[in-house]
């Protein structure tokens, strides 16, 4: 298994192309070292024969998105059930800000929101009804109560449908229900099993926009995927996970480094190419520079970090850009390294 | 304060579902109603279980005859037989025959002056193949009347020999043998073995008999739960796993003494039914769904899905009804079949309502402990295996 040092994986930025800092919104003790909501340390979980689970470890900071990648079968769903106080591990522990996580635990589990890969919705009960009956299941006051579920109505688009029963809902709705259930008593940590599976692609959206406002308003977010691009777009760290071990973790970018995988810049441009590419050769972080047919191609170590710069060279190396176009190598490459198999096998 | 919330949720649930009031109120009112007016016939208010119709034949016409006489009109009175006399064993053959009556008794030319010299006599009985029981009532009748009057010749013919009976005293101790005979002995079987009458027998054994069904409801609600995933949910709220359960079992509890308490009060009103004392009957109700949502629970717990829980616990509900006495008195059997009745909670059920019927809510009590002994003793033996059962 390959871990990157805690020091390397303070997350950073969501996507190399907003460029967006993150590292603000993660909640500090008085030394400055974020706090974890909640930190797993070692876990292990076996069903029968069966190693489901092997030595897992991983720590999720508050406002910040982890996700779990990996095959079905990988062990995402014993890893988060175990998380969630549904399963007892067979080693290793699980702390939720701090407290002991198990089957037992009552209070760390109001600090939690599970939003399981099946939909755990009552169809015969009416959205408002489903989420005010788990809101009082939390602890949820009435009076609170009634407000918090229309503010969660509206986050997840079911504030017409409301008084609805769950069973006339599209696949979609029942999907944003099923996720509103979950943050509705404002948890520390949001737990989201594949929440997107079978989902239309417009609920899908819907679905990533909310998670995303989520971490932004500070929630911690354990998100498992097997969808690479959904990782790419809303985790600030991944956990690559297989056959119940976390082979690698950290931002999608240290997990590209990791594996020896480059940024591509391709440039089409006419000029003088040659000694353009010669100028480009000495950028830091520039790794390898090409002409080709319609204009140069660069390997760079992150092509975010050096594109201004490259631009700025070019046109001082009288060549004349028409187009610029970026290719990030994506987790699942890193994936198909880690592993020797596809995301989706 | 979380399990009543549970509860809550699974009692609007079902009473949504529509099906619970049609299994617990719907189904038992109707098919009490429909047995009763089959079956009712064959019950009577003085807890005699049939009528039979009789013939008498009188060749005899003496102080025997006579007692015998008052003897079947006692019966008569008391609802078990119907008589009809005949001038001749022909003509009553041929109403055994035609059907007109079950059985005949021919009393014949003789029989007194044969009891009062001391010799005994014989009361002939002619019954119709085709009514066996009716037959065999008729003859055990007649059977326990010649015994007494057997007895009380031999006594004659020994008073006599010894000079304690004079010829003068027999036809007074001869008309003694009716007081001797049956109809004291038919109160006696009344008196021990209580019974309630058609409409409340059938209501109460449909009652109990559906009841059941929705005692079973807690288990196979979980085990929805699961396959739909909320019992994950709902474990992975602040609460421990035994919330979860009594929740369950607090919605079955609340919503099988419902339906019991409607059917009582319906029954009383559209059918006439008397469930006895209100409180006495209440709670005998409590009791039984007591012991019914604990049996179904566990019977519940054996298996892995709410259908299989379903089948299981359908199996079980029946073959209690079957064995409880709900669609057959099996209680008057008096055989083995009654004494494996009182394994069931049905046969405990209707004995403490019949108990009450019969007098007052103290009479009813052995039945109520019985039945919470059995809720008792499948809470403590089954509540490991239930709670296998509340796992994501």
């Amino acid at each position: 298994m390959v871990l990157l040092s805690r020091a390397d994986r303070a997350p950073v930025r969501r996507s190399l192309i907003s460029g967006r800092d993150q590292a603000t919104k993660f909640r500090r003790d008085e030394r400055g070292n974020a706090v974890s909501v909640v930190s797993v340390h070692g876990l292990r979980k076996s069903f029968d024969e069966i190693d489901a689970v092997r030595g897992v470890s991983f720590a999720i900071e508050p406002g910040e998105t982890y996700g779990l990648l990996g095959p079905n079968g990988a062990g995402k769903t014993t890893t988060i059930s175990m998380i969630a106080g549904l399963l007892d591990a067979d080693a290793g522990t699980i702390e939720l800000s701090g407290e002991p996580m198990t089957t037992r635990s009552i209070a760390p589990k109001r600090h939690v929101g599970l939003v399981p890969q099946d939909l755990a919705i009552y169809p015969d009960l009416t959205a408002r009804e489903n989420l005010r009956f788990f809101g009082r299941l939390h602890g949820m006051e009435p009076r609170s109560l009634s407000d918090r579920v229309s503010e969660v109505l509206a986050v997840i688009g079911l504030t017409e449908r409301a008084d609805d029963r769950a069973a006339e809902f599209s696949g979609g709705m029942k999907r944003r229900l099923n996720i509103g259930i979950g943050l509705l008593h404002h948890p520390r940590l949001l737990i989201l099993d594949e929440p997107t599976v079978g989902v239309d692609p417009q609920s899908r959206n819907a679905i990533l926009e909310s998670v995303e406002h989520l971490s932004a308003e500070g929630m911690a977010v354990l998100y498992t995927t097997h969808y690479m691009e959904e990782a790419e777009r809303l985790c600030d760290r991944v956990g690559i996970i297989d056959q119940g071990e976390v082979r690698a973790e950290g931002t999608r970018r240290e997990l590209v480094q990791l594996v020896g995988q480059r940024d591509r810049i391709r440039v089409t441009a006419t000029g003088h190419l040659q000694s353009g590419a010669t100028r480009l050769e000495l950028i830091p972080g520039v790794e390898e520079v090409s002409v080709a047919e319609e204009g140069l191609e660069l390997l760079v170590q992150d092509a975010g970090a050096v594109l201004a710069r490259v631009m700025a060279d070019l046109v001082a190396s009288d060549v004349t850009v028409s187009a610029v176009a970026v290719e990030e190598p994506d987790l699942e490459a890193v994936f198909l390294h880690l592993t020797g198999k596809a995301l989706r096998d | 304060m979380l399990a009543w919330l549970i509860a809550r949720k699974d009692l609007s649930l079902r009473i949504r579902d529509k099906s619970v009031i049609i299994i617990g109120v719907v189904a038992p009112l109707v098919l009490a109603f429909i047995f009763n007016a089959v079956f009712g016939s064959a019950f009577s208010d003085a807890g005699v279980v049939v009528t039979i119709p009789v013939g008498v034949v009188d060749e005899d016409g003496g102080n025997v005859a006579a007692a015998f006489g008052d003897v079947v009109a006692s019966l008569e009175n008391g609802g078990l037989l119907e008589v009809t006399r005949y001038g001749s064993p022909d003509e009553a053959r041929a109403a055994v025959e035609d059907g007109e009556v079950s059985a005949a008794y021919v009393l014949p030319a003789g029989l007194s002056q044969q009891a009062n010299a001391g010799d005994g006599g014989a009361i002939q009985v002619i019954g119709d193949v085709d009514s066996p029981t009716a037959v065999a009532i008729a003859s055990a009748i007649a059977d326990r009347f010649t015994v007494g009057v057997e007895a009380i010749s031999v006594a004659i013919g020994a008073g006599i020999g010894t000079g304690v009976i004079t010829p003068a005293d027999i036809p007074s101790v001869l008309a003694d043998a009716g007081a001797i005979t049956a109809p004291a002995e038919v109160r006696d079987i009344t008196a021990e073995t209580r019974q309630l009458d058609s409409a409340t027998y059938f209501v109460a054994g449909l009652s109990v008999f559906f009841m059941f069904f929705i005692a079973g409801l807690g288990t196979t609600s979980m085990l929805e739960e699961r396959t739909g995933g909320t019992l994950g949910r709902l474990l992975a709220a602040p609460l421990r796993a035994r919330t979860v359960l009594l929740g369950k079992a607090l919605a079955s509890i609340v919503l099988a003494f419902g339906s019991m308490a409607v059917l009582m009060v319906a029954s009383t009103l559209i059918m006439g039914a008397d469930w006895g004392p209100p409180i006495g009957a209440l709670a005998m109700i409590g009791a039984a769904v007591l012991a019914a949502v604990s049996i179904m629970s566990v019977v519940g717990s054996a298996v892995k899905s709410a259908e299989q829980a379903g089948n299981l616990q359908s199996i079980v509900g029946v073959a209690f009804a079957m064995l409880g006495g709900t669609f057959v008195p099996i209680s008057q059997d008096g055989g083995w079949l009654a004494r494996l009745s009182l394994a069931t909670p049905n046969a405990w059920f209707l004995r403490g309502l019949a108990d009450m019927s019969g007098g007052s809510v103290a009479e009813g009590l052995p039945a109520i402990g019985v039945l919470l002994g059995m809720a008792a003793l499948f809470l403590v033996v089954g509540l490991p295996l239930v709670g296998r059962t509340v796992k994501p």
